[in-house]
């Protein structure tokens, strides 16, 4: 399983001081369109009131500002108690949608919440989820989906529980302190072809040593105790005695993608990344031991779900800056130059 | 019992949609209250309702340019009324509003559609305060009120549903929300009367409505007839309520006469009101049939009373109750306008200008009456200006004088009065059936038919006296009543009443009553009259706690909401004589708040600790204090670990990323997870040291 791409930013000055802590008793308040003529229209039936000394009118003024007063009240019952978590996915990609969910809890032991709107407020990610009803004691999962549009860090600050309810008058919220950070990958694109020249592929070879492998390196005597699927039945059917493989030691291959982003900009640097990224992926898939070599940053070659989600962070991650050195290749790697020319 | 099954097969879209209605109607019913929207528009509105519950989703949003036709039609023709003075520009805008929400009704198609039709609805009910201070229009709010929280409600719900794309996963018209709603509608109706009761009461003049003027009447015609054919209805509904204006020992406001109109002409088959005395004399100035002039210093046991007459039944007269009708006001006036009391010089008391609502007013009577012994003696010399009252009709049937004669002989007027008073009452009885045509309808009613209703024997007994000398004319009011429960006395349509007023020289015209008891006053048996008398119960608590608030009236509730707060404080305080073991209450009573606030606050604490009921131990957090703090640590470096990851999850992120802090961080782990969840021991001095070492490699 791909571990989540959450991640925590290496350098300080990438990241802008921490906020104060937002409190638990903030409270945000707007109106909504109705709302503007429903407030309107209290105030002339008021004028009206108090001009004319009307009784009825004064009810009627009476209903409409109780209306109000139970809308607050009960808008603040809804968005109390209400707690969310974020739960990131495991992996972002560039142009693809993903799915940010939200578990909504509940911690009111009685009184249920109503038309509650879960929303990200602040950051580089929108979206939003809405809830009809929550019961109780209760926890409720709601998802928004998000195509980032770029690759790289994205920051989430803060998430918003809204409501209108009852009446849709008002909307009343309240901001919680939720920073998190999701890191998008690079959009995937078809990997680039690649040049004779620049391919020096080496398949798996043998290594003349007894080790595991598919060639057979010699015959013995089968030992008692080893696995029977180790016996050669027919060489043991001839001879008549059960005879043993030996087989011969394999090495996987070893790729080095290597990019080299200086002097790239814009597009082209986004091509190069997502062509790069790519590729990685690809030799990664055909079981090869696959590094990275950028300016500045070098990622070992290695296999596995986690070096996989390293070596494209690090891709996600890329920036040019001033100053970087010439990417360093494996020299016990055969190189993919990666350009960012198409 | 609501059948749930039923409710949950309601969408959403339609429990909205028929609130919105319903919403609709109740505002329709509340501008509708007063009577006074145009016939057309009153019948056009339900049937335009009906339609649309039925084919509105067919017709929505077709055949707009008729509809923008008549509403310009509409907007002309109500504009012209208004110019010409032809109609109220009140009335006219509550009419529009009204051909408005028809038009929404039809057209509904989206949200912008719904908020506008409970816009418009809210603009009715407005109307409808403009117009009406019916109990109806009370019972119409009040239904609105509920009717329309609910319709705000699901009309945010509907189409904040529908803004998603997604379904909500559970049905939205559960139990829980239909109940919520209601709890939401009474909340929002006992604001409204808080809110009503404590607004500040002051206006500012202006634009103030005043009533149309005052339409046919009926109940206190200036004349009387005594033929025709049928029965008198016992009309059930009330036409006045009084009350004392203090409360009297002993008092009975039931059974008591209340004069409106006096008749001195007889046309030949009834009675007309004299004309022949001239203008009409202010109050302050003393009629010519007037008591003794030594009255006043003799006896004067003055009463007010305070008499509600329902519109449409006063026709401009005053009541009055058995007595002398020293004075009359009224206390809030006429819209603003001061009203002009004055008595016609045969006594009756009358008002303008004609009022198209109920008339409140406080009449002074002095109840001073003199007895048949105080009576006798007075002698037979009448002023000129009961002359009238004398008239014999011209061919007065000769059995009518011999009646006379043999009931009047040789008696004092008093002692004459008396007796034909009894005889009428022993010797004939009471019918509600009118008598038909009759040339005689007097010789018929003594001598024929021997039965018959109250004007027939007040104009037998008039016509006796008349005949033996004696000035006597005839009177109509009310006699009787009811008792009501809110301390009122409701006298109805149907105890409309007619008697005999007697001159006495010295003392004025006197009151007799020769129709049989048990004739007299409405019957007060059956579920109808009852029906009606608790509805006049409810109007006229609509009337007085609602309609007749005032400043004056809040600085009362006020001041007794204060009065008896002071009370509450003196009782605990000891003071007055109060018990002292009140003096312990106050005391008592915040220990004991303050430790149910307390036992609250601690289990609300317990809860939110969230461990299932099992605090932890000192380990178990002192583990958990050790990890919170390592997280705000790295936060602090910019290391952001998110709320729900684990600890495991966090240490392979924190190591991913700064590889330098990984020690530190698996050994925090390490002990955490160790004591929080596999009973190791984590001292103090060891979390310490865990965190300055996450310091050292954090730095």
């Amino acid at each position: 399983m791909i571990p989540a791409a959450q991640s925590a930013v290496a350098d300080p000055k990438a990241r802008p001081k921490a906020k104060t802590r937002t409190p638990s008793w903030r409270r945000r308040l707007g109106f909504t369109r109705i709302g503007r003529w429903y407030v309107g229209f209290t105030i002339g039936v008021g004028l009206a009131a108090v001009n004319t000394g009307n009784n009825l009118l004064f009810l009627v003024l009476g209903l409409l500002l109780s209306s109000i007063i139970v809308s607050g009240i009960l808008a603040e019952s809804s968005i109390k108690g209400v707690e969310v978590q974020r739960r990131l996915p495991d992996m972002a990609i560039a142009g693809t949608p993903a799915l940010v969910g939200f578990a909504v809890k509940n911690r009111k032991a009685r009184s249920p919440s109503f038309s509650l709107e879960v929303r990200e407020r602040g950051g580089d990610v929108s979206g939003n989820t809405f809830l009809v009803l929550l019961p109780p004691s209760a926890t409720e999962e709601a998802t928004y989906r998000f195509t980032p549009t770029r690759r790289g860090l994205h920051r989430l600050e803060q998430i918003e529980i809204v409501t209108r309810a009852p009446f849709g008058l008002f909307e009343k919220s309240k901001p919680m302190d939720a920073s998190s950070e999701l890191i998008v990958f690079p959009q995937k694109v078809a990997p680039p072809d690649l040049h004779s020249d620049r391919l020096m592929r080496q398949g798996d070879e043998g290594t003349s040593r007894i080790g595991v492998g598919q060639e057979v390196h010699s015959l013995r005597d089968h030992r008692p105790g080893e696995d029977v699927r180790a016996i050669h039945w027919r060489t043991s059917a001839r001879i008549g005695r059960l005879i043993g493989i030996d087989r011969e030691q394999e090495r996987r291959r070893r790729i080095c993608v290597v990019l080299d982003q200086r002097g790239l900009s814009g597009d082209s640097l986004e091509r190069a990344v997502e062509d790069a990224a790519a590729l990685f992926e690809r030799e990664l898939d055909q079981g090869g031991d696959v590094g990275l070599a950028i300016s500045g940053e070098t990622l070992p070659a290695a296999s596995g779900p986690g070096h996989r989600a390293a070596g494209l962070t690090l891709l996600a991650l890329l920036e040019v800056r001033e100053g970087m050195s010439a990417p360093i290749p494996d020299p016990y790697a055969s190189s993919l130059y990666v350009s960012g020319r198409r | 019992m609501i059948d749930v099954l039923r409710l949950r097969r309601l969408s959403l879209a339609s429990a909205q949609q028929w609130a919105s209605s319903l919403a609709a109607a109740c505002a329709f019913c509340a501008v509708a209250a007063g009577g006074e929207l145009a016939l057309p528009i009153a019948i056009a509105f339900p049937l335009a309702l009906g339609f649309s519950v039925a084919f509105g989703d067919r017709v929505a949003g077709k055949y707009q340019w008729a509809w923008t036709a008549a509403l310009v039609l509409a907007v002309v023709i109500e504009l012209v009324l208004v110019v010409l003075g032809r109609e109220d520009p009140v009335l006219a805008a509550a009419q529009f509003s009204v051909l408005l929400c028809m038009h929404r009704l039809w057209h509904r198609r989206n949200e912008r559609d719904e908020y506008l039709l409970l816009l418009l609805s809210l603009l009715m009910v407005c109307a409808g305060a403009a117009l009406s201070a019916e109990l109806l229009f009370g019972v119409s709010f009040v239904a609105y009120a509920i009717c329309a929280t609910w319709a705000l409600a699901l009309t945010h719900l509907r189409f904040e549903v529908e803004r998603r794309s997604e379904a909500p996963r559970r049905n939205v018209l559960a139990p829980s929300l239909l109940a919520r709603l209601a709890a939401l509608a009474v909340l929002g109706l006992a604001g409204t009367t808080l809110l009503f009761v404590g607004f500040p009461r002051m206006a500012f003049g202006g634009l103030r409505r005043h009533p149309a003027a005052s339409r046919a009447v009926a109940g206190l015609s200036d004349q009387i007839t005594l033929s025709g054919h049928g029965t008198i209805a016992d009309d059930p509904r009330v036409v006045l309520r009084v009350q004392a204006a203090k409360d009297e020992d002993g008092m009975k406001l039931v059974g008591m006469h209340w004069r409106a109109r006096s008749f001195d002409v007889w046309t030949g088959n009834g009675w007309r009101s004299r004309s022949d005395l001239g203008r009409r004399r202010v109050l302050s100035e003393a009629p010519p049939m007037r008591r003794d002039p030594d009255w006043r210093a003799k006896r004067a046991d003055v009463q007010s009373f305070e008499v509600e007459a329902v519109a449409g039944f006063s026709d401009g007269v005053i009541l009055t109750p058995e007595g002398w009708p020293v004075s009359a006001f009224f206390p809030h006036g006429f819209g603003g306008r001061a009203p002009r009391v004055f008595r016609t010089p045969s006594g009756d008391f009358l008002y303008t200008p004609l009022q198209a609502s109920d008339v409140r007013y406080v009449v002074n009577v002095d109840r001073t009456m003199a007895n048949h012994a105080e009576l006798r003696g007075r002698g037979r010399d009448y002023p000129p200006e009961v002359a009238v009252d004398l008239v014999v009709p011209p061919n007065l049937d000769p059995r009518v004088q011999a009646l006379s004669s043999r009931l009047t002989a040789r008696k004092d007027p008093v002692d004459a009065a008396a007796s034909v008073e009894t005889w009428l009452s022993n010797a004939l009885a009471y019918s509600r059936d009118l008598s038909g045509e009759s040339q005689d309808p007097i010789g018929n009613f003594l001598f024929r038919t021997k039965k018959g209703h109250c004007e027939l024997f007040s104009s037998a007994m008039v016509i006796l006296l008349r005949a033996a000398g004696i000035p006597a004319r005839n009177v109509t009011g009310y006699y009787g009543g009811t008792e009501t429960d809110s301390g009122y006395v409701a006298i109805r349509a149907g105890d409309a009443h007619s008697w005999v007023e007697v001159y006495f020289p010295g003392a004025g015209f006197v009151p007799f009553d020769p129709t049989p008891s048990a004739g007299r006053g409405a019957r007060t048996e059956g579920l109808w009259p009852r029906a009606v008398l608790a509805w006049d119960s409810l109007a006229q608590r609509w009337s007085r706690f609602v309609i007749d608030y005032d400043l004056v009236a809040q600085s009362r509730v006020l001041s007794s909401v204060g009065k008896g707060l002071s009370r509450i404080g003196d009782r605990l305080r000891g003071k007055q004589g109060a018990a002292t073991a009140f003096q312990w209450a106050l005391p008592a009573g915040i220990a004991a708040v303050l430790l149910a606030a307390g036992a609250f606050y601690a289990a609300r604490r317990k809860r939110r600790a969230g461990t299932h009921g099992r605090t932890l131990s000192g380990d178990e957090a002192r583990a958990r204090s050790l990890w919170l703090a390592a997280r705000h640590r790295l936060e602090r470096s910019h290391v952001a670990v998110a709320p729900s990851a684990g600890v495991r999850e966090a240490v392979e992120r924190i190591a991913l990323h700064v590889p330098r802090a990984r020690g530190p961080v698996e050994k925090i782990a390490e002990a955490v997870l160790a004591a929080r969840w596999g009973g190791r021991p984590l001292e103090r001095r060891e979390a310490r040291a865990l965190l300055e070492s996450l310091d050292a490699a954090l730095r």
